[in-house]
C-alpha cells in the first residue's frame, strides 16, 4: 500500500509537468506514432490480401487437383470429364446439368494502360457453368457464345489495361477475338479474361484441363464427394476446399509481405526506442532536483523506476493510437498490386492492437535505462546542484 | 582547424545524448540505404538492361520453351535485323549436385558477339571456333573451381548423347564476363553444332534466339514483326526486348515505389523531430557556456556556425554508419534480384540527406545561440 501511494504521488508528480516537456514528451509520441504507422501500414497489405483471398471463398465449394499439383496448375485429362460429372454431392444447375467448372489456362499479354509496359495475365477458357458456379454480374454486354471467338473481361482488366473496351479486338493466336462484356465476380480485384473452354483448348492444342471447380449441395457433402473422388480409381485427382486452395495460393506471397514488413517495422521500432531513451533521459535529468528529494524523504527506488517505466508506457500508447489512425486514414482501403496481386489494404482492428502491443514495448525499452538512471540519482550531488 | 577542439568537446558534452542520437541517426540510414538502395537499384538494373537486344521465344509452351532452328532465316530476313544467334540452355552438375551449372549453346558465327552481353578476348572466341568440344567459361567458375585454360571438365547433365550416356565433357578455352543481370553466374559457353550433333533427342531445335538490331530506335517494330511474321505458324513466336524482360521480372518490386517514398519521408521526419527537440534541449542547457565565449569573444556568427558544425558532425558520421551497414546486407538483398547491387549514387543522396536534417534541425538552435544576449543569458545563471 505504501508503495503503490509511493508510485502514484511520483507519476502524479511526473505527469504534472508535462507542459514544460511537451518538447519531449511529443518527440516520444511522434516517434512511436511513425513507427507504429508503417508497421501497421504494412502489415495492411498483408491484410488485404488475404481478406480479397477469402472473400469469395464458399464452403459449399470444392477444388479438384491432380495429387501434389497447384491449383490452375493441374492435369486433368478430358477423359475424366464423365467420371468427374458423376461424382455425388453436386448441384445441379436451373437446367439440370451439375455446376461444375472446367478451366483451361494461358497466358496471354496486355498493355497496360498507363504506362504502355507489356505484361502477361490468364486468358481462362472456362465452361458456361461458371455463371451458376460464382456470382458474376455483368456491367456491360454479355456473356461469351461458345465456338466463337469471344471474351469477356473483368472489370480491372478495363481500368488497368488497354485494349478491353467492349468490340475491342485482341490477337490471340493468329486471330482475332472480340471482347464482348464486361463483369463483375465478387470482391475480386485480378483482370481475369475469360473464353469457351473447348474452343482455347482446341486452338491451343491441349487435351487438359488446368482446374475443375464444382458447387456441392451444402458444405457437409464435402467428406462424401472427396471420399468418392478417392476412392475412383479413374480419376488421379484429389478434392479440396476452396477455402485451402485460397490459403495455399496466398501462402507465398504473406509470407514476403510479413517479412518486410517486420523488417521495416524492426528497424523502425528502434529507431524510435532509441529516440524514446534520449527524452526520457532528457525528461529524468531536469527532474534531478525533485526525485533526490523524494528520494531523501524516503520514497523506495522501485517506487521511481515503476513510475517512469509507466510514464514512457503512458506516453507511447497515444503514438500508437495516432499511427494507427493515420495508417487507418491513409492507407485503408487504397489500391496495391504488388508481387502482380492486386487488391486494397486493410487496417483491421487486430492490427491496430498489435500496433498498440508492439508500441507498450518500446515504450518499456525504451523508459528502462532512464529509470535505472532516476533512481540512481545521488542525493547529495543533485540537491548541492542547485 | 582551432575551432575542432571545441566543436568535439561540444560533441561530448553530454556523450550518453550524442551516442543515442548517433545511433539513431544511424539506423535511419541503415533503413534509408536498404529501401532507396533497393530502388535505385532496381532501377539501374532496369536502365542498364539492353533495349536492342530482342530475344525470341516460342510463345506457345510456356513451360517446354522450344523453337526449331529453321526460323534463323525468317528473322534474319526481318528489316533492320543485324545479327540472329540460335541459343539452346540446359542444366548440368559437376561432380555434386549442389554444384550446378547452366549450359549455353551458341554459334560463333561471324558478328554473334553482338547479339550477346558478353565481353570475350578474341583469342577465345577463334579458339572455340576451332575446338568443337571447346567452353568459355564464366570468370567467376574459373576461380571458383580453380578451372583454367587447357582442362578438361567432366559434367553431368539429364541430356542424353547418341551413345546413350548422360555425361559431358568440354575442354576449357577461355574466360567470359557477362553484364546482364539475368545471364545467371554459373555459366559456360559451348558450341552449338557439337552440342546438335552429340545430342540424342530435340536435334535442330533452340530454346530460343538471340536478335541483335541495326537501330536501337527500332527495336519494338523489329520486336512486332517477327511475332507478326509467325503469328499463324505452328511457332508463334514471343519477342521481347532484354530490357522489358527484365521490367516485367522486377515489376514486383517497381510496383513498391510507392511505398518505399513513403516509408522513407517518414524515416526522415521522425529523425528530423526527434533530433530537433534534442538540439533545443542541449541549446537551452548550454546557454551560459555559449553566452562565455561570447563575452571571450566569438563572434556571432562562429556561435552559428559551431552549432551547426557539432551537428552535423553526428549526422554525418551517423549517416556514414547506417549507409555502410546497409551496404553490407546489400549482398543478401542480391539473392533475391540477380545482379543488385547498391548504386553509390544512393550513398551520395543519403549523405545529402544527412547534411539537410542537420542542417534543418540545428539551424533553430544555431540562430538562436547566434542571438543570445550575453547579459541575459549570464544573469539566468
Amino acid at each position: 500500500m505504501h508503495f503503490t501511494r509511493q508510485f502514484l504521488s511520483i507519476l502524479l508528480m511526473n505527469l504534472s509537468g508535462i507542459r514544460q516537456r511537451a518538447a519531449q514528451v511529443l518527440t516520444i509520441i511522434f516517434g512511436v506514432a511513425c513507427a507504429v504507422g508503417v508497421l501497421v501500414s504494412m502489415l495492411a497489405m498483408g491484410a488485404g490480401a488475404r481478406r480479397q483471398e477469402v472473400a469469395d471463398v464458399r464452403a459449399d465449394h470444392a477444388t479438384l487437383i491432380t495429387s501434389g499439383a497447384r491449383y490452375r496448375q493441374s492435369n486433368i485429362s478430358r477423359d475424366e470429364v464423365a467420371a468427374i460429372l458423376g461424382l455425388p454431392g453436386i448441384q445441379k444447375g436451373t437446367a439440370g446439368e451439375p455446376i461444375v467448372v472446367f478451366e483451361s489456362m494461358v497466358p496471354i499479354e496486355g498493355r497496360r494502360r498507363v504506362t504502355g509496359n507489356r505484361i502477361y495475365f490468364p486468358l481462362i477458357g472456362i465452361t458456361s457453368t461458371v455463371t451458376q458456379y460464382q456470382q458474376m454480374r455483368f456491367t456491360d454486354g454479355r456473356m461469351f457464345k461458345p465456338g466463337v471467338h469471344e471474351l469477356i473481361a473483368s472489370s480491372p482488366c478495363l481500368r488497368q489495361f488497354s485494349g478491353f473496351e467492349i468490340g475491342d479486338r485482341r490477337p490471340i493466336h493468329g486471330s482475332d477475338w472480340v471482347i464482348v462484356g464486361h463483369f463483375e465476380q465478387g470482391k475480386a480485384q485480378q483482370c481475369v479474361v475469360y473464353a469457351d473452354v473447348d474452343n482455347i483448348m482446341s486452338i491451343f492444342s491441349r487435351n487438359s484441363y488446368s482446374a475443375v471447380s464444382v458447387r456441392l449441395r451444402s458444405p457437409a457433402d464435402f467428406v462424401a464427394f472427396r471420399d468418392a473422388v478417392s476412392a475412383n480409381p479413374a480419376l488421379q485427382l484429389e478434392a479440396r476446399r476452396e477455402s485451402e486452395v485460397a490459403e495455399e495460393g496466398f501462402k507465398e506471397l504473406n509470407a514476403i509481405l510479413n517479412f518486410v514488413s517486420y523488417f521495416v517495422g524492426t528497424i523502425m521500432a528502434i529507431g524510435a526506442t532509441l529516440g524514446a531513451v534520449n527524452s526520457l533521459y532528457a525528461i529524468v535529468d531536469s527532474r534531478r532536483t525533485e526525485l533526490a528529494t523524494m528520494r531523501a524523504i524516503g520514497f523506495s527506488s522501485g517506487a521511481i523506476v515503476l513510475s517512469v517505466l509507466v510514464e514512457s508506457i503512458l506516453w507511447a500508447f497515444p503514438g500508437a493510437l495516432l499511427g494507427g489512425a493515420l495508417a487507418w486514414l491513409f492507407f485503408n482501403g487504397l489500391s496495391a498490386s504488388p508481387f502482380g496481386f492486386s487488391f486494397q489494404l486493410a487496417v483491421t482492428p487486430s492490427l491496430v492492437v498489435l500496433g498498440i502491443v508492439w508500441a507498450l514495448g518500446m515504450g518499456l525499452a525504451g523508459g528502462l535505462l532512464p529509470a535505472l538512471r532516476a533512481a540512481r540519482v545521488p542525493v547529495a550531488t543533485a540537491l548541492r546542484a542547485t | 582547424m582551432r575551432f575542432l577542439p571545441l566543436i568535439w568537446s561540444g560533441i561530448w558534452r553530454k556523450p550518453g545524448r550524442t551516442n543515442l542520437i548517433f545511433l539513431q541517426v544511424s539506423v535511419a540510414f541503415a533503413l534509408f540505404g536498404v529501401l532507396q538502395g533497393l530502388k535505385t537499384g532496381v532501377e539501374h538494373v532496369i536502365g542498364d538492361a539492353r533495349a536492342d537486344l530482342l530475344l525470341v521465344h516460342s510463345s506457345l509452351n510456356v513451360l517446354d520453351d522450344s523453337l526449331p532452328l529453321g526460323l534463323f532465316e525468317g528473322i534474319k530476313s526481318v528489316p533492320g535485323v543485324k545479327v540472329v544467334a540460335p541459343v539452346e540452355l540446359f542444366r548440368a552438375i559437376y561432380q555434386n549436385p549442389s554444384q550446378k551449372l547452366g549450359i549455353v549453346a551458341i554459334r560463333p558465327d561471324e558478328g554473334w558477339l553482338s547479339a550477346f552481353t558478353f565481353t570475350i578476348a578474341p583469342d577465345y572466341v577463334a579458339a572455340l571456333r576451332s575446338t568443337r568440344t571447346g567452353t568459355i567459361i564464366k570468370e567467376g567458375l574459373a576461380k571458383e573451381y580453380g578451372w583454367k585454360i587447357g582442362d578438361h571438365i567432366p559434367l553431368m547433365t539429364t541430356t542424353k548423347q547418341m551413345n546413350g550416356s548422360t555425361d559431358w565433357a568440354f575442354d576449357v578455352v577461355g574466360t567470359y564476363t557477362d553484364s546482364d543481370v539475368g545471364g545467371g553466374t554459373e555459366t559456360l559457353l559451348i558450341n552449338y553444332a557439337y552440342f546438335d550433333e552429340a545430342r540424342f533427342a530435340g536435334k535442330g531445335t533452340v530454346q530460343h534466339f538471340n536478335v541483335a538490331v541495326s537501330d536501337p530506335k527500332l527495336a519494338v517494330n523489329v520486336a512486332d514483326e517477327i511475332d507478326r511474321r509467325f503469328a499463324n505458324s505452328a511457332n508463334a513466336t514471343q519477342t521481347d526486348s532484354l530490357r522489358e524482360l527484365a521490367q516485367s521480372q522486377l515489376q514486383a518490386i517497381g510496383d513498391l515505389n510507392f511505398l518505399i517514398r513513403a516509408i522513407v519521408s517518414v524515416v526522415l521526419l521522425a529523425l528530423l523531430f526527434a533530433t530537433a527537440t534534442m538540439m533545443m534541449q542541449s541549446l537551452r542547457e548550454r546557454t551560459p557556456e555559449l553566452a562565455v565565449l561570447k563575452t571571450l569573444g566569438f563572434s556571432d556568427r562562429a556561435v552559428f556556425l559551431l552549432i551547426l558544425a557539432e551537428a552535423m558532425v553526428v549526422f554525418v558520421a551517423g549517416a556514414a554508419c547506417g549507409l555502410a551497414l546497409a551496404l553490407s546486407v546489400f549482398p543478401f538483398a542480391s539473392k533475391i534480384v540477380p545482379g543488385l547491387s547498391m548504386p553509390l549514387v544512393v550513398v551520395a543522396f543519403g549523405v545529402i540527406c544527412a547534411v539537410l536534417v542537420a542542417a534543418i534541425s540545428a539551424s533553430l538552435p544555431a540562430v538562436l545561440a547566434a542571438r543570445l544576449n550575453i547579459a541575459t543569458a549570464l544573469a539566468r545563471r
